[in-house]
Order: structure tokens, then C-alpha cells, then sequence
């Protein structure tokens, strides 16, 4: 059995953690939980949409924390994108699955973070399903 | 042994959970899991836009849930598009997006319960939308 949770919100900043704290519709859904009987972290989704509004070129990640990992903290790669002008880019991609094996701490808080790193991308939309199981 | 049911629907507008019940051709698929599926085991979706909204970055996710799924709704993100500005004539780029797999979902269901399967955009409008959505179950 696995269960599935996501996040998402918006990071606009470089070099500056951005808490994803909504999903769509929810827009007060709460805090992450890790589920009860749950024991790993055993993969993360994650997508990424940037409007494009600069000519410059910027990369994602994410950052995990909290007390639902009880091992600390974990940074993960989500993409990548670049545009020559900053008028007519347009994108669309798939989401990326990256497996995992993190103990996780059941009933207890994950905090999921986005952060642009290398130039400013414009904004962004990053979204992150943790997997558990 | 694996059954299949394929969903579509349009999303246009963030922050609103759309219900995809339609199959094309077919308007009303059955939504009732198959007689002795308990599970999902894979899961395929992609989605297109077509831009016509400019500043656009929205993540497309699903909700699955109803009678039919165990352990309370699931929610998981299938893929991301941005656009800058609207764009027309020979110079508008396509978007085109390969499907992503989920292998191996491991979604507990329960036969003969009706699913719900729902798709959302978050963040900002990207145009109009269009999604499809495969579930194989298996046991």
C-alpha cells in the first residue's frame, strides 16, 4: 500500500526557500503529516512551470524538512529551464518521479520547500507529491 | 489479470477541481472498479494547453478518491506548463507532453465501489486545458 500527499505554491525569488503550503482548491489543507503506519519515504513527484518572463536561465529543487524526518533534511534536484528572450517561451512537461528510501517519523510534520538556484527563471509553480509506504 | 478505465476532461481555470467523467466518444464510462480489482497499479496521464493566457505557470495534479478508494483521497502530481505571452500565426509554438507513468501506484481500492477521479491546475492560468487520465487495476 502507498499513500500520496502534495504541495504546491509559488517561488518568485532566487536563492530564497519557498514553502509549498496549498494543493489547488485546498488552499488551507493543513500540515504534511507522515501517514500512520507509514514507515519510508519511498519516492517524490515533483513538476515544475515557469512562465518564462525573463532571458535567463534557472534551475529547481526542493527541500524536505521537519520532524517527519527524522534523519534531517533532504535537497533534491526538480529541473531546469532557460529562455533566450523573454517574450514568446512556451513549455509544457511531464512530472518527474525520483525514488527514495528516507525514514520517516509517522504523525509527525514534513515541510516542503522550493527554492530557484542560477538566475531568475520569472515565476514559477512547483508542485511535489511525496510517496509513502 | 488488469482492467483499465480511461477518463478526459477539460480544465480551464486554476484551483478548481474538475471531474473527469467523460471517454471521448463515450460521454458516461463506468466509474465502478471491476469485480475483483484491489488495486491500482499503474497510473498514465498527460495534459496539453494552448496558451492563450499570458504569465502562465500552472502544475496539473489528480485527485483520486469516492467510495472506492481506501486510506482517504490521493493526490499526485502528473506535470507542469508555462507560457509567456499569446502567441499567433507561424510563431506559436506547440506544447506538446509526453505522458508520465506512474509504475507501480499501489492505490488500494475497493471492487464494485465507484471511484472519483479529478483533475486540478495550480498556480497561475496557462489557457485552456485539456487532460486524460488512465487507471490499470490489478489485484
Amino acid at each position: 500500500m502507498k499513500l500520496y500527499r502534495t504541495r504546491e505554491g509559488a517561488v518568485t525569488a532566487v536563492n530564497s526557500k519557498s514553502q509549498l503550503t496549498t494543493v489547488g482548491s485546498e488552499t488551507a489543507p493543513g500540515p504534511l503529516l507522515v501517514p500512520t503506519g507509514v514507515r519510508s519515504l519511498k519516492a517524490v513527484i515533483m513538476a515544475v512551470a515557469c512562465d518564462l518572463a525573463t532571458a535567463a536561465d534557472g534551475a529547481w529543487l526542493i527541500r524536505l524538512e521537519g520532524p517527519g524526518l527524522p534523519e534531517g533534511p533532504e535537497a533534491i534536484t526538480a529541473g531546469a529551464s532557460g529562455a533566450q528572450v523573454a517574450t514568446g517561451g512556451s513549455y509544457a512537461n511531464r512530472a518527474i518521479r525520483v525514488e527514495l528510501d528516507v525514514p520517516v517519523t509517522p504523525s509527525n510534520e514534513i515541510l516542503i520547500f522550493g527554492e530557484n538556484t542560477g538566475e531568475d527563471s520569472g515565476t514559477t509553480t512547483l508542485g511535489v507529491t511525496l510517496e509513502f509506504a | 489479470m488488469s482492467r483499465t478505465i480511461t477518463v478526459a476532461g477539460d480544465v480551464n481555470a486554476v484551483d478548481t477541481r474538475v471531474l473527469l467523467a467523460g471517454q471521448g466518444s463515450v460521454s458516461a464510462p463506468s466509474l465502478v472498479v471491476p469485480s475483483g480489482m484491489t488495486k491500482i497499479r499503474k497510473i498514465i496521464a498527460a495534459a496539453s494547453h494552448d496558451g492563450a493566457a499570458d504569465d502562465g505557470a500552472a502544475l496539473f495534479f489528480l485527485r483520486l478518491g469516492g467510495n472506492a478508494v481506501q486510506n482517504g483521497e490521493q493526490t499526485i502530481v502528473f506535470a507542469g506548463a508555462g507560457n509567456q505571452s499569446v502567441q499567433s500565426g507561424s510563431d506559436a509554438a506547440p506544447n506538446v507532453m509526453v505522458p508520465f507513468v506512474l509504475e507501480d501506484a499501489d492505490i488500494e481500492v475497493k471492487p464494485s465501489d465507484t471511484i472519483s477521479i479529478a483533475a486540478e491546475l495550480a498556480g497561475v492560468d496557462i489557457g485552456d486545458t485539456a487532460v486524460i487520465v488512465t487507471l490499470i487495476y490489478g489485484k
